[in-house]
């Protein structure tokens, strides 16, 4: 016997992908706001694309708007939250992709 | 001396009657005319028997009057009346024998003309017997009193009976044919005989009951149109005609007739108002199941209510019906909404303010709110799920934010107080809609919010021609309702569809694939049920390809499979036949399994897939053994038939059958499924106080769980998790006393 | 909409009634997102045991952005502890209160470093410009300029 498949109406979710693969984790949280990476940082609406993570070179990650904020007040002297770092944004290749195959 | 002086007492005694009797007429003459006139005037007036073959003897009128006369001169007129009146008791067996002869037939035969007879021969004995009017109204009235007195004393009960068949007789007569004059005699005859003042409570009751059969023949059952006003024209054309005979007696007007009716017209005119109250409230239930064809009958109820105080026994009416009719595990949560809506439709006619509503209310929000799936069905009608054609919505009303209960503004010109019958807790009710009304039966809208993401999942995942006007279109609504806030992660959830879309047609333009993902947004979405399948081969590769074209194009993002969610078309080429199918993703997997090899045990197929429960297994594979693509050879050996074999004749079908009806929509938890799952964590602490306290009442259960972080749930949701508990084993209850399981 | 604190203090306080405070913490009041109470004790071996203290919390519209301005209560039921860095007023010089505030920390990391900076007590005794700094002191402690002298707190 041949199974062709004709259509697959398939649900899947996104995550952002933050090098964490584990499948079953409740979702690593922004430090900033306390929402979830996939949610949306308190001032979005929308998750995703229109409420993107920011990655640093310090390895962490925060809701762009929320780090941004952060770094917009003097008491910040441009650190990391994190670790009081110089906060240095991240540049991300896609060739940093775990699943990146190709 | 002494006996000097009585004698000339004595002396001038008979002295003086003597002068009174004979009066000035020389020697005796006057006493000797006294004499006479005394004995034709007894004579003329004693009693005589109407029986008596021989007729009563003539008298010359101007003698007997001169006889009175004389006996007036003589002061003599009261002595007389006293002998006339023993005279009449003398008598009165006469009538007495009559009335036993006529009774004792009528009780025999019940024929009510015989009563008839014996009320107007009883006018022959009263006329025979009455004074002539020359002696004066006193003389009469004494004795009339004297003549009823006794006729009242001997007057069975009977004679009641017989007088109430007659009067309706007359009232059947009056209404058959109005100018009839045939009964004019025995009203009459009643009047003289006083029997109208003797049994008026019996004569109006005569017509009372027939107001009642009236209002119940004509309105029992017919609510489209009010009644009460062609009632009210039939009572005054054809009730108040009658009653002019017994109530309006010797009016000489029509303005006189209507004074004398006053009273008594009230009274029939509260009565018909009664019945009619009374039928309705019995029929209430059924009025407001047949709203809004019953919009008659409700303005007829509260134009009664208005004039009968029976505000208390309507409500009384719809507790105790809707108590016995609706309000039992049998009643279908929709019906019930259904019938609360159309219970505030009705009550909104009959009582405005809305203390009728708010009472009645009550007991079906309560509950409703007991109810498990009261908060399904409200959101299903609210995005126009009903699958019958009744909806909970009225689209004659606007669509509108919910209500909160207001504070009562004293300085608005139009406030007016409470009825008196509103109770302490009644809260105007006025402005809110229906949608508001009932999404109040719960304190918090926010359960509305969960039951709605979790039917708008379902519905979002069913969707399969990517039309999504409908669901913008609800949700559109809902924002007006539960306002934008709420609804924003309703928003999300619409925004992952479209997203999904352009994202599946970014991908398929740069590498067509058979795969067509709904990519959702974890957190905004309700929990999906989990689960660990794994799809196997080509799926697979589909999977894992699909997921990296997608991170090509979103590089920051990955995807995370729901194997177990979504639908599959697909076709299975056999060597004698080609079957096309559209299936669950389980299925898809298992018929993929069989293009490996041709047998597999159920165990082998569950194993190859991940976790899936065994019944969820063989539902799965009952889908193909039905298409006669799979055999169950032995008990849990499947077989693929590469060429199709006819079924064993007789042979019992090995698969189970899935359940009838088992709804397809997406397996989205439901609020309280969810519930369910987030109780479990409880467990831990209920599980422990039973191991260290042996067995605890659900009341100690809940007062204890208290202390434990975050617990919120109601004893009625511990009770459901206790029950289910049960299900599973874990526990047994004896007398409302929970222990653990051995 | 609700402000950035209010969602923030929300979650904090959720997961607060849910996993209870640290040991020795316990929330005396937080009924509303701009002021929160609790009552702090140091547990083990300290200068300060037995001794109970009350921390109030205010938040401003941008929490966790900007810091709390948390302080000891003084009034007549409970003292600010006699410590090198804490004003009888109940005003504290803390680093992470002031210039080494971060977002990433909350109610409850606060709490917990006030209680061990009391724990890690050696002398009781107030701050040497004390008296002067209490009679001129703001109502909010934010508005101070600490000289953090002692980098450990």
């Amino acid at each position: 016997m041949k199974v062709h498949i004709k259509h697959w109406n398939a649900v899947a979710q996104w995550r952002w992908n933050t090098g964490n693969n584990d499948q079953d984790d409740e979702g690593d949280v922004c430090g900033i706001c306390r929402v979830p990476y996939e949610g949306c940082c308190p001032s979005c609406k929308m998750p995703g694309d229109d409420c993107p993570l920011i990655w640093g070179e310090c390895s962490h990650i925060f809701h762009m708007h929320c780090l941004l904020k952060w770094l917009g007040t003097t008491a910040s002297k441009q650190q990391c939250p994190m670790d009081r770092r110089p906060w240095v944004t991240a540049e991300r290749k896609v060739a940093d992709i775990p699943n990146n195959l190709s | 001396m002494a006996s000097s002086a009585v004698r000339a007492q004595v002396a001038a005694k008979w002295q003086e009657s003597f002068a009174r009797l004979n009066r000035t007429e020389p020697g005796i003459a006057g006493l000797m005319g006294f004499s006479e006139a005394w004995s034709l005037a007894t004579t003329f007036l004693k009693p005589y028997d109407l029986n008596n073959p021989t007729p009563k003897p003539q008298y010359d009128m101007r003698q007997v009057g001169m006889a009175f006369d004389t006996i007036n001169k003589c002061r003599r007129l009261p002595v007389m009346m006293e002998v006339f009146l023993e005279d009449l008791r003398k008598s009165q067996h006469l009538i007495a024998r009559e009335v036993e002869v006529h009774m004792n037939l009528y009780e025999s035969d019940s024929d009510p003309e015989t009563v008839r007879r014996l009320i107007f021969r009883l006018v022959e004995w009263y006329n025979a017997w009455k004074p002539t009017a020359e002696l004066g109204q006193t003389i009469i009235s004494a004795y009339t009193l004297a003549f009823q007195t006794h006729l009242f004393s001997i007057l069975p009960a009977s004679f009641a009976r017989g007088v109430k068949t007659l009067v309706a007789a007359t009232l059947e007569r009056t209404i058959s044919q109005p100018s009839d004059q045939h009964d004019r005699a025995l009203w009459q005859a009643f009047d003289a005989l006083s029997l109208i003042e003797r049994y008026e409570t019996l004569i109006a009751s005569v017509g009372y009951e027939y107001i009642e059969a009236h209002v119940l023949e004509e309105c029992i059952g017919k609510w489209a149109e009010p009644m009460l006003a062609s009632l009210r024209s039939w009572m005054i054309d054809k009730i108040v005609p009658w009653m002019l005979w017994p109530f309006a007696r010797g009016a000489s007007n029509a303005d006189e007739a209507k004074t004398m009716m006053q009273g008594v017209g009230s009274r029939f005119d509260f009565h018909m108002h009664k019945t009619l109250c009374d039928l309705r409230t019995r029929e209430i239930f059924d009025i407001i199941v047949d709203f809004p064809d019953s919009i008659g009958a409700l303005q007829d109820l509260k134009e009664c209510l208005q004039r009968v105080d029976q505000r208390a026994e309507l409500v009384q009416s719809i507790r105790r019906s809707n108590k016995k009719r609706l309000l039992h595990p049998g009643a279908d949560t929709k019906d019930i909404l259904l019938s609360y809506v159309s219970t505030i439709k009705c009550l909104r006619i009959v009582d405005p303010p809305g203390v009728l509503l708010f009472k009645v209310a009550d007991p079906i929000r309560r509950y409703l709110r007991d109810r498990p799936d009261t908060i399904r069905c409200i959101v299903a009608s609210l995005v126009g799920d009903g699958e019958s054609g009744d909806s909970l919505i009225d689209d004659n009303e606007p669509i509108q934010p919910l209500q909160q209960p207001e504070m009562e503004n004293y300085a608005d010109p139009d406030w007016t107080p409470e009825p008196i019958d509103a109770g302490p807790d009644f809260r105007a009710n006025k402005t809110s809609d229906i949608i508001s009304t009932i999404v109040s039966i719960y304190d918090s809208k926010d359960l509305f919010i969960k039951e709605l993401q979790v039917l708008l999942a379902q519905r979002l995942l069913a969707i399969k021609d990517g039309n999504l006007d409908r669901e913008r279109r609800n949700i559109e609504i809902l924002k007006i309702r539960f306002g934008e806030p709420a609804l924003q992660v309703c928003e999300v959830m619409l925004r992952d569809m479209t997203d999904s879309r352009r994202i599946d047609q970014h991908v398929q333009s740069q590498k067509a694939s058979i795969v067509h993902p709904t990519i959702i947004s974890r957190h905004f979405w309700p929990a999906l049920e989990t689960s660990g399948i794994v799809m196997p081969g080509q799926f697979k590769a589909l999977q894992e390809q699909y997921a990296q074209d997608f991170s090509v194009f979103k590089p920051d993002k990955v995807l995370r499979w729901l194997p177990h969610l979504g639908r599959v078309h697909l076709e299975l080429e056999l060597e004698d036949r080609t079957v096309e199918a559209d299936v669950p993703p389980l299925e898809a997997a298992f018929i993929e399994l069989f293009s490996e090899k041709n047998t597999w045990t159920v165990d082998e197929l569950i194993s190859r897939v991940g976790s899936v429960s065994r019944s969820a297994a063989l539902k799965a594979l009952a889908t193909w053994v039905d298409r006669r693509v799979l055999k169950e050879d032995s008990e849990n050996l499947f077989r693929l038939l590469s060429v199709a074999e006819e079924p064993t004749p007789g042979a019992k079908n090995p698969a189970p059958k899935p359940a009838v009806g088992e709804d397809e929509l997406p397996p989205v938890m439901s609020v309280q499924q969810q519930q369910a799952e987030q109780m479990k964590v409880y467990w831990k602490f209920i599980e422990g106080m039973l191991t260290n306290l042996g067995s605890l009442g659900l009341d100690r259960i809940q007062a204890m769980l208290k202390f434990a972080p975050g617990y919120d749930r109601t004893i009625e949701q511990l009770g459901g998790f206790m029950e289910a508990a049960k299900r599973e084993g874990l526990v047994t209850v004896k007398d409302g006393m929970w222990k653990l399981g051995k | 909409m609700a402000s950035i604190s209010t969602r923030r203090l929300h979650k904090e306080l959720s997961e607060i009634r849910t996993e209870g405070c640290p040991c020795g913490i316990t929330l005396l009041n937080a009924d509303n997102y701009e002021t929160w109470f609790f009552s702090i004790e140091v547990l083990g071996e300290s200068l300060y045991q037995g001794e109970v203290f009350k921390l109030m919390f205010r938040f401003d519209a941008s929490y966790p952005i900007s810091s709390p301005a948390v302080q000891f209560v003084v009034d007549q039921n409970s003292q600010a502890p006699v410590h090198p860095h804490v004003y009888s007023n109940g005003h504290i010089c803390a680093s992470i209160l002031g210039t080494e505030w971060s977002p990433v920390l909350s109610v409850s990391a606060v709490c917990v470093t006030l209680q061990s900076m009391l724990a890690s007590c050696k002398v009781k005794e107030r701050p040497v410009d004390n008296d002067r700094y209490v009679r001129t002191a703001p109502d909010n402690p934010k508005k101070t300029r600490f000289q953090y002298d002692d980098d450990t707190v």
